[in-house]
C-alpha cells in the first residue's frame, strides 16, 4: 500500500479514521501538558498517575457493572487523583523522597488493580471481558464518541491553559516569586496537576497504563530541545505529540500483529532522539562539531602566541626561525600551521617560518581583545 | 496445607527477601524508579532470550534480560550526561521505549512464541509448582525456587561481603570514594544485583510487582528506624509478611496472587504511614500542631517581656493585640500556666521567675540566630508540651 492510497484510506474508512483521529488529539493533548511535567520536574508523575489509574478502572466496573467508556474513565481519574495527592503527602509530611513515593504508589496501586482485575474475571458476569485492554491500550476500539470526548477535553484544557497563561508561567519557573506576588499557588498547582492526570486518563483506553507515561513526556522533551520559549515549546509539544499519533497509527495500520499504543511510543521516541542529536543549539551533533572546532581555533592560537612569544625577542618580527623549534610545543601540528600561513600570519620558506605583521598584530592582541571573527 | 501451596508460600516469601534487599539501598540512594524502569525495559531481552532458548527459566534467558536491565541503567545515564532533559525524564524517556519494541517483538512473532506480555508483566505464581526442576530422574522442587534461590545466596553473600561499602557510599559518596572504595563498582553492583533479582522474580511475581516488593517494604521501613542494620531487618520481615498473608488473601478471594501480595504490602505501608511512632503522618501533624502552640507561646512571653503597662498585659487585651482565637489563646494561657511561666493576677498577666528566664534565653538565640537551640531548652523548660 503506497502513501496516497492510505491518505484515501484514512478520509474513507470510518474505523482507521476515528483512530487516526483519535491518537492525533491524544498525542496534542499529552504533549500540550506534558511539557508543564517535563518543565516541573514531574516527568514520573505520569508513569505513577497511569498505574494508579488501574484499581479506579476496576473498582468503577465493580460498582456499575456495565462497561460504559466514561464511568470507566471517571473511575480511573477519582483513583489517579487520589494517588497523585498521596504521593505529595508522602512528599511533603514524610522522609522519603519523590521517587520513593512514585515508585511506592505506582506499584501499590497497580497491584491492587490487577487484584480487582483478577477477583473480576472470576466473577459470573459476561460482561467483564475486555477490561484489560486498559493496560496495554487498543486504539481499535475507539469509536467516535470517545474521540469527541478528547478533543472537548483537549479544548477545555487549551482554554484553562490560556486563561491562566501568565500564571501558569510564573509558577513553572518560580514559584517563590509567584508566592510573592500574591497568586494562590497551591490552586494553580492542583489546577496543573489535574489537567496532567485529565490528560492520562484520556489515554489509557489509546495506549495503556504502562505506556501512557511515554506519550507525556517524550512529544514535551523532544520540544525542549528545539526552543527556549514556552509557548512554542508547549505548541511543538503538541505537534510532536499530533504526528506521533498520526504516524504510529499509520504504522501499525499498515502491519499485522502490530498494537498501535507501543508504535506511537516508538515514534514519539524516534522524534526524541532525532531532537537530541539534531537539534541546532542543544543537539549533541551540533555540540560536538562546536567542542571540535573550539579546540582547533584554541590550538591555533595556542601556536600562534607561541610563535609570536619567539618573534618578540628579535627586532625583525619577520626573521624566520626554524619550522624545528615548533615542534616541542604542544598545540603545534603541520595542520594548523597551514591554517595559520592560509590567515596570512605566516609565511613558510623552505624549512623556515616567519611572522607577517599581521600575525604579529593579531597575536600582540590575542589575550587582551575579543577576537570577533571565532564566535 | 498441600505442598504446592507451602511451595508457593516459599517462594514467596524468597523473592520478597531478595528483593527487599537491594530496595533498601534503592530507596536509600533515591534510585527507587530505577527499579520501575529496569522491570519494564527487560521485556526485550527476556523476548530475546526466549527466542534463543525457547524455556521462560534458562540461566541465558536470565543473564540476557539483565544485561537489558544494566543496558537500560547506563542509557538512563548517559541522557542525564547530556544535560538534554532532567534526570527523570530520561528514566521516562528509556523504559517506554524499550518495553515497546518489547511488546512489538511479542506481537509481530505470536505464533510461534508462546510468550505472553501479561504474564510478564503480571507473572502467575500459582503454576510456579508445576514446573519442576528434575536432575537425574529426582524430582528436586520446582525450578522458580532454585532460581529465586541462588539469586537470593549470591545477593546475600554480596550483602555481607560488602555491607562496609554499601553502607559508607550509601550515605556519603565522597567519603566512600577517598576511602578507596570504587562508587562506579558498587553502583553498577547495585544495579546488576536489581536487574538480577527483577529478571529472576518476574516469572514468580511479575515485573510490575517486583517494583512493589523492593520499594513498599524498604519505604515502610524507612518510616520506622534510621538505622540501616534494623531497615533491613524490617523491610525483610514486610516483605515475608505481605508474600505469607498476601498468598491466602489470593486464596480466599480466588485472585491474582501477586495482586494481593502487593494490596498486602499497600495496607502495610498504610499502617506505617500512618501510625509509625515518630515519621508517622499522625505524629507528624501532632508534632506540628505542638510545635504551633510552642511557637505562639513563645510570642506571648516575648510580647509580655516587651511590656510593662498593666493595659498591655489584660488578658482581654492580649486576645487583641496578637490577634489570636479565643480558643487557640486559651490553649497558650493554660499552657503557659502548667509550665509556672506565668501568673495572672486580677486579669493581669506577668511573668514569673521561670518565666523570664526563659524568655531572655529565647531571645539570646533568636538575637545570634541559633533558633534551633530553642528546641533543646524546650526540654529544660517545659513540664508539659503544647
Amino acid at each position: 500500500m503506497d502513501i496516497t492510497e492510505y491518505i484515501q484510506l484514512v478520509f474513507t474508512d470510518y474505523t482507521l479514521r476515528t483512530i487516526t483521529l483519535g491518537t492525533a488529539v491524544l498525542g496534542a493533548a499529552t504533549g500540550m501538558l506534558g511539557s508543564f511535567a517535563v518543565l516541573r520536574k514531574q516527568s514520573l508523575l505520569g508513569d505513577a498517575i497511569s498505574h494508579a489509574a488501574l484499581p479506579g478502572i476496576a473498582i468503577a466496573f465493580l460498582i456499575t457493572g456495565a462497561k460504559d467508556t466514561n464511568t470507566l474513565l471517571i473511575g480511573a481519574l477519582v483513583s489517579g487523583l487520589i494517588g497523585t495527592f498521596w504521593i505529595r503527602g508522602i512528599v511533603t509530611k514524610t522522609h522519603l523522597k519523590s521517587d520513593t513515593a512514585l515508585g511506592l504508589i505506582l506499584s501499590l496501586f497497580f497491584g491492587f488493580g490487577m487484584l480487582l482485575l483478577t477477583f473480576i474475571q472470576k466473577q459470573p458476569n459476561a460482561n467483564q471481558a475486555g477490561l484489560d485492554k486498559y493496560l496495554f491500550g487498543q486504539a481499535a476500539t475507539l469509536v467516535e464518541s470517545d474521540v469527541w470526548l478528547m478533543a472537548i477535553v483537549t479544548g477545555i484544557c487549551l482554554i484553562v491553559m490560556l486563561t491562566f497563561w501568565k500564571e501558569f508561567k510564573i509558577l513553572l519557573f518560580d514559584a517563590d516569586y509567584t508566592k510573592t506576588l500574591g497568586f494562590n499557588t497551591k490552586t494553580i498547582d492542583i489546577l496543573i496537576t489535574s489537567f496532567i492526570v485529565l490528560a492520562i486518563v484520556l489515554g489509557l483506553q489509546t495506549v495503556g497504563v504502562v505506556l501512557m507515561s511515554a506519550m507525556l513526556l517524550a512529544p514535551a522533551a523532544a520540544a525542549r530541545q528545539w526552543t527556549n520559549s514556552l509557548a512554542m515549546m508547549v505548541f511543538l509539544a503538541a505537534l510532536f505529540g499530533a504526528f506521533s499519533g498520526v504516524f504510529g497509527t499509520a504504522i501499525s495500520a499498515t502491519q499485522n500483529n502490530l498494537s498501535t499504543g507501543p508504535v506511537i511510543v516508538l515514534v514519539a521516541s524516534v522524534f526524541v532522539v532525532f531532537s537530541f542529536v539534531f537539534s541546532p543549539s542543544r543537539g549533541l551533533l551540533f555540540k560536538q562539531i562546536r567542542f571540535i572546532k573550539n579546540r582547533r581555533d584554541l590550538e591555533l592560537h595556542k601556536t600562534l602566541a607561541f610563535m609570536h612569544h619567539i618573534a618578540e625577542t628579535h627586532e625583525d618580527i619577520s626573521h624566520p626561525h626554524a619550522i624545528k623549534l615548533l615542534n616541542n610545543f604542544q598545540g603545534y601540528t603541520r595542520s594548523t600551521l597551514q591554517k595559520l600561513v592560509e590567515k596570512d600570519y605566516v609565511e613558510l620558506k623552505g624549512n623556515m617560518w616567519s611572522l607577517t605583521k599581521i600575525g604579529f598584530e593579531t597575536a600582540a592582541n590575542l589575550y587582551t581583545k575579543q577576537v570577533t571573527e571565532n564566535e | 496445607m498441600s505442598s504446592a501451596q507451602f511451595e508457593i508460600q516459599l517462594i514467596a516469601s524468597l523473592v520478597a527477601v531478595a528483593c527487599a534487599i537491594p530496595g533498601t539501598f534503592l530507596v536509600l540512594r533515591k534510585m527507587a524508579m530505577i527499579s520501575d524502569a529496569i522491570s519494564h525495559s527487560i521485556l526485550p531481552g527476556i523476548v530475546i532470550g526466549f527466542f534463543i532458548t525457547h524455556d521462560l527459566n534458562s540461566p541465558l534467558l536470565i543473564l540476557l534480560a539483565a544485561l537489558t536491565g544494566i543496558v537500560t541503567v547506563i542509557l538512563v545515564e548517559y541522557i542525564q550526561k547530556t544535560g538534554l532533559v532532567k534526570e527523570d525524564t530520561a528514566i521516562g524517556l528509556v523504559f517506554p521505549a524499550l518495553f515497546s519494541i518489547g511488546v512489538i517483538m511479542i506481537a509481530k512473532n505470536a505464533n510461534d512464541v508462546h510468550l505472553d506480555v501479561d504474564a510478564v508483566l503480571l507473572g502467575e505464581l500459582a503454576f510456579a509448582p508445576f514446573d519442576r526442576l528434575v536432575i537425574a530422574g529426582h524430582d528436586v522442587g520446582p525450578k522458580s525456587l532454585w532460581i529465586v534461590g541462588t539469586i537470593l545466596a549470591i545477593t546475600v553473600t554480596l550483602l555481607f561481603t560488602f555491607f562496609k561499602e554499601l553502607k559508607v557510599s550509601t550515605f556519603d559518596k565522597g567519603l566512600a570514594a577517598s576511602l578507596g572504595f570504587s562508587p562506579a563498582i558498587l553502583h553498577y553492583g547495585l544495579m546488576s544485583v536489581s536487574s538480577v533479582t527483577t529478571v529472576g522474580a518476574f516469572d514468580a511475581v511479575g515485573a510490575i510487582l517486583v517494583v512493589a516488593l523492593m520499594i513498599a517494604p524498604a519505604a515502610a521501613a524507612y518510616l520506622l528506624t534510621t538505622n540501616l542494620k534494623k531497615m533491613l531487618g524490617l523491610a525483610i520481615g514486610f516483605g515475608i509478611f505481605s508474600a505469607i498473608f498476601g498468598y491466602w488473601v489470593a486464596h480466599w478471594l480466588d485472585a491474582s496472587i501477586a495482586g494481593s501480595i502487593t494490596t498486602v504490602l499497600g495496607l502495610v505501608f498504610l499502617l506505617v504511614y500512618l501510625f509509625a511512632p515518630s515519621k508517622g503522618i499522625i505524629a507528624v501533624l501532632y508534632r506540628e500542631r505542638q510545635q504551633r502552640t510552642e511557637v505562639s507561646l513563645l510570642t506571648f512571653l516575648l510580647h509580655l517581656k516587651n511590656h510593662d503597662d498593666l493595659s498591655e498585659r489584660h488578658v482581654k487585651h492580649l486576645n487583641e493585640h496578637i490577634n489570636w482565637q479565643k480558643v487557640r489563646s486559651k490553649t497558650v494561657l493554660d499552657l503557659a500556666i502548667k509550665n509556672n511561666m506565668i501568673t495572672i493576677d486580677n486579669a493581669i498577666v506577668s511573668l514569673t521567675e521561670k518565666g523570664d528566664e526563659f524568655t531572655s534565653k529565647a531571645i539570646n538565640y533568636i538575637i545570634t540566630n541559633e533558633d534551633t537551640q530553642i528546641e533543646d531548652m524546650k526540654d529544660d523548660f517545659f513540664l508539659f508540651r503544647g
